[in-house]
C-alpha cells in the first residue's frame, strides 16, 4: 500500500444519476506529497469530486485508487489514512473540545488519545480552552480545532471543502500558518498529501503543486504549477468560472 | 507520531453512546422538551376527560390513552436526537471513521431507548396521579411494565431509521409523523391491548395478555433486524 | 440512453380493454348467474355491530366481493414490486429501477384507494356501519397512509439519489410492515368488537369463475397502467436529456 508513488489514481471516474452527470469521465494521477487545488463554477462537480474521493460517496463507473486503496472495494481501509477539513466543523457543538478530540480519536482507535488530544491542542493553540463547550468559541477557533479532529488519526492524505469560507483574515493568517506547519511538520518522515476546493484563486494558487479545473463535471485542465504561466493560468480561470457564474 | 489499534465494533458502540449520553446530560435538551411535553399532553388529557364520570371508563381507556401520550412524546424527542448531528456535520465526521455503520444505528437506538424509559419514568406516575388516583388496582398491574419495555424498543427502533431519513428533508419535523405513525400502528395495536388487559385484570388476561406481548415482541424483531440491514443505506445516502 | 417501445408497450392498450371486458364480464356473471350468497360471509353466531344484530348477509355486500377482494390484492401485488424494485436499485444504484418501484407504488396508490371505498361499501352494506376497525379494513387504511407517505416524502428531498435510497428503503419497510399490520390485527382479539371470520377457501364453482375473471382483469389493467406510465415517464426523461443537451450547445 505504502509503495504506490502516487496519491490519488483516477481513470474515467464517472458519477452518473439518472440524466444527471456529476462527473464525466474525470482522470488525472497525484503524486504523494502534492497539494492539489480544484477549481471550477458552481455546480461543476468539484465537492462531488472530494465526497468521492474521500469515501462519502461511491462514483457510479471508473477506477479510482486513493492511497493504494480501491474506492469501490475498500473504502474502509482507506478511512483509516484520510482526514477531511470542511467549512461545516464535523464537530458536536455542545461537547468541549477535548470531549471531541478524545471522540475522534477513540473512534479511530489512536493509542494513548489522551496524550495524542494534549499535542493536537497545544499545534491549534487551544489548550486554554480545553474544557469549554464549542458553542463558545469564535468561527476561526472552531475551524482551528477541526483542524485538530481531521489530524487526530495522522491522515496521509488530507482534503480541504472550501476551508476559508467564514473565517476572517485574522483567522485567515491563522490557518494558512497552520496549514504552512502541518505540510512541513511531518514531510520529512513521509509525504503528507492535501486536495482542496476552494472559491479563493490567490490562496488556492499560492498553496498548490498541482491544479485542476472542473468544468460540467469534466477536467479542462490539470497539470503541475510549475508547468502552467500564472497569467494563463488567471485569464483560463476566469472564463472557465466567470461562465458558471453567467 | 501515534500509532493505531483495531477498534472492536462493540467499542465503536460504546463510544457512540457515551457521546450521546455525555451531549444530552450535559445539555437535557431532549429530556427537558420530551418532559414538559408529556406534563401538556397530560393537561390535554385532563380536558378532554373532565366531563366523564364513570370509572370504569378511565380503567378501560387509560391503556391506549397512555401509548397516545408515549407516542407524541417519543416524536419529539426522536427529531432532536438527529438535528444535532446535522447541524454541524458531525455525523459526517463519524462517517469518515472505519466503522460499521449499523453501529450508528444501534448506538442511537440506545440512546432514545434510554431516553424515553426515563421520560416514562417521570410520565408512569404523573399519569396514575392525575387519572387513576381515585380506582382499585388490579394485582396483574405489574405485567403492564413487559408491553411498555417492548413497546419502546420498537419505537426507539423504527424511529431512529425514520429520523435518519427525515433529517434530510424538507420539513423534517412533519414528515417524521407521516411516517412513523402508520409504521408503528402495528406495535401500537398490540402494546395498547396487552396494556389495556394488565390494567383491566380479569379473565382476558392469560391467552390475549401473551398474545399481545408476544405479537409486539414479534414487531420489534422483524422491524428493527430490518432497520440494521437497511441503515447502511439511509445513513450513507 | 434512447427508449425503444418493446412489444408489451404496444400490447398496453389492448390488454387495458381486455381487463375492462373481463371485469364487466364477472360482474354480470355474479349478478345473474351466481347465486346469492349462503356460505361465504355468514355469521356463526350473530354479532352486535353499531347497533345492529346481524345474522345473514345482506345481497350487496357479496357482489362487492368480486371487486374489492381482487382490487385488494392486485395493490398488494403491486407493492410486492416496490419492494423487489427497491432491493435491485439499492443494490445496483441505477435509478431505472427507481423510477419502476415509483410507478408500483402508483398503481398501488391507486388500487388501495379503489379498495377503500368498495371497503367501506362493503361495512356499510354488510355491518350497516361505514367503519369498523376490523382486521383488514385497519389493514388497508394504514397501508393507504403508508402509501400516501411514501409520495411525500418522494416530494421532500431534492438530491434525485438520495431521494431514490430514501423511498427504496420506505418502500421495502412498507411491504414488510403491511402483512404485520394485518397478522396483528387478526391475531389480537379486540374487547370491543368482534372478530368476523369469514371462510375464505371452497367457494362454489359458480362464485369462484367470476371472482377469478375479475382478478384477471384487474391484474391486466394493473399491468397496462404500469406500462403506459412507464412510458410516458421514460419519455420525460428523454425530453429532460434533450432539453439539458439544446443548451449545451446552445452556451
Amino acid at each position: 500500500m505504502m509503495t504506490t508513488a502516487s496519491a490519488i489514481t483516477v481513470q474515467k471516474m464517472s458519477k452518473v444519476f439518472g440524466q444527471r452527470k456529476a462527473l464525466d469521465k474525470v482522470s488525472f494521477e497525484l503524486p504523494q506529497g502534492a497539494f492539489l487545488s480544484i477549481f471550477g463554477p458552481n455546480g461543476a462537480g468539484k465537492t462531488t469530486l472530494l465526497r468521492i474521493l474521500s469515501t462519502l460517496m461511491r462514483p457510479s463507473s471508473g477506477s479510482a485508487e486513493v492511497l493504494g486503496f480501491d474506492l469501490k472495494e475498500k473504502p474502509g481501509g482507506l478511512r483509516n489514512h484520510i482526514g477531511f477539513i470542511s467549512h461545516k466543523p464535523l464537530l458536536y457543538l455542545d461537547l468541549s473540545a477535548e470531549e471531541n478530540l478524545l471522540f475522534a480519536a477513540r473512534l479511530y482507535g489512536v493509542e494513548e488519545p489522551e496524550q495524542r488530544v494534549s499535542e493536537l491542542l497545544a499545534v491549534v493553540e487551544l489548550t486554554a480552552r480545553r474544557h469549554d463547550s464549542v458553542r463558545t468559541f469564535s468561527r476561526g477557533m472552531t475551524q482551528r480545532l477541526s483542524i485538530a479532529r481531521a489530524l487526530v488519526h495522522d491522515p496521509q492524505l488530507v482534503f480541504l471543502d472550501e476551508p476559508y469560507s467564514g473565517l476572517d483574515p485574522h483567522a485567515v493568517h491563522i490557518f494558512d500558518e497552520l496549514l504552512q506547519k502541518i505540510r512541513e511538520q511531518e514531510s520529512l518522515e513521509r509525504q503528507r498529501s492535501f486536495c482542496m476546493v476552494s472559491h479563493d484563486m490567490d490562496k488556492g494558487l499560492d498553496l498548490a503543486t498541482h491544479l485542476l479545473i472542473l468544468e460540467k463535471g469534466k477536467v479542462v485542465l490539470f497539470d503541475q504549477k510549475d508547468e502552467i504561466d500564472r497569467s494563463d493560468f488567471v485569464r483560463h480561470y476566469h472564463r472557465s468560472v466567470g461562465m458558471g457564474v453567467a | 507520531m501515534s500509532t493505531k489499534k483495531r477498534v472492536s465494533t462493540f467499542e465503536h458502540y460504546k463510544i457512540l453512546l457515551g457521546k450521546d449520553l455525555r451531549r444530552e446530560f450535559r445539555t437535557r435538551e431532549m429530556l427537558s422538551t420530551m418532559g414538559i411535553y408529556t406534563l401538556l399532553v397530560l393537561v390535554i388529557f385532563g380536558i378532554a376527560l373532565m366531563q366523564t364520570s364513570a370509572k370504569i371508563d378511565i380503567v378501560q381507556m387509560s391503556g391506549g390513552l397512555f401509548w397516545a401520550l408515549i407516542v407524541f412524546t417519543s416524536l419529539l424527542g426522536l427529531n432532536r436526537s438527529f438535528a444535532y448531528e446535522k447541524e454541524d456535520g458531525a455525523l459526517e465526521g463519524v462517517l469518515l471513521v472505519p466503522l460499521d455503520r449499523s453501529v450508528i444505528f444501534l448506538s442511537k437506538l440506545t440512546a432514545n431507548f434510554l431516553l424515553l424509559i426515563i421520560v416514562e419514568a417521570i410520565a408512569i406516575p404523573l399519569f396514575f396521579l392525575f387519572f387513576l388516583s381515585g380506582v382499585e388496582m388490579q394485582p396483574s398491574l405489574p405485567l403492564a411494565l413487559a408491553p411498555l419495555l417492548v413497546g419502546t424498543i420498537g419505537i426507539a427502533g423504527v424511529g431512529t431509521l425514520l429520523a435518519t431519513i427525515t433529517i434530510n428533508t424538507r420539513g423534517k419535523d412533519m414528515l417524521l409523523a407521516l411516517l412513523f405513525i402508520p409504521l408503528v400502528f402495528p406495535l401500537l395495536y398490540a402494546c395498547v391491548s396487552a396494556t389495556t388487559l394488565a390494567i383491566t385484570g380479569g379473565d382476558m388476561l392469560t391467552g390475549a395478555y401473551t398474545a399481545g406481548l408476544t405479537l409486539a415482541i414479534g414487531y420489534d424483531v422483524v422491524m428493527i433486524l430490518v432497520s440494521w440491514l437497511l441503515y447502511d443505506f439511509v445513513v450513507s445516502a | 440512453m434512447q427508449y425503444k417501445a418493446t412489444i408489451f408497450d404496444k400490447l398496453a392498450l389492448p390488454l387495458l380493454l381486455f381487463g375492462g371486458v373481463l371485469i364487466v364480464f364477472a360482474f354480470v356473471f355474479a349478478f345473474t348467474i351466481t347465486p346469492p350468497a349462503q356460505g361465504d360471509a355468514m355469521l356463526a353466531v350473530p354479532a352486535p355491530i353499531g347497533d345492529f344484530f346481524l345474522t345473514n348477509i345482506v345481497l350487496l355486500s357479496q357482489k362487492i366481493f368480486y371487486f374489492h377482494v381482487p382490487v385488494a390484492m392486485v395493490s398488494f401485488g403491486a407493492l410486492v414490486f416496490t419492494a423487489i424494485y427497491g432491493i435491485l436499485f439499492l443494490k445496483t444504484r441505477n435509478s431505472k429501477y427507481d423510477m419502476r418501484a415509483r410507478l408500483s407504488t402508483e398503481i398501488s396508490l391507486v388500487f388501495v384507494l379503489m379498495t377503500m371505498v368498495s371497503g367501506l361499501a362493503w361495512t356499510r352494506s354488510d355491518w350497516g356501519v361505514w367503519w369498523s376497525w376490523e382486521p383488514r379494513l385497519t389493514t388497508y387504511f394504514i397501508l393507504m397512509l403508508m402509501v400516501f407517505s411514501y409520495f411525500i416524502l418522494r416530494t421532500a428531498v431534492s438530491d434525485p439519489e438520495r431521494r431514490a435510497v430514501y423511498s427504496s428503503v420506505f418502500g421495502i419497510i412498507v411491504f414488510i410492515n403491511a402483512p404485520l399490520c394485518f397478522m396483528i390485527t387478526r391475531l389480537i382479539p379486540s374487547s370491543l368488537h368482534p372478530v368476523v371470520f369469514r371462510a375464505d377457501s371452497g367457494l362454489p364453482p359458480l362464485m369462484l369463475i367470476p371472482f377469478l375473471v375479475a382478478m384477471l382483469g384487474f391484474v391486466c389493467i394493473a399491468f397496462a397502467l404500469y406500462r403506459m406510465r412507464l412510458r410516458t415517464s421514460q419519455s420525460q426523461e428523454n425530453i429532460e436529456m434533450l432539453k439539458t443537451r439544446l443548451e449545451e450547445l446552445e452556451g
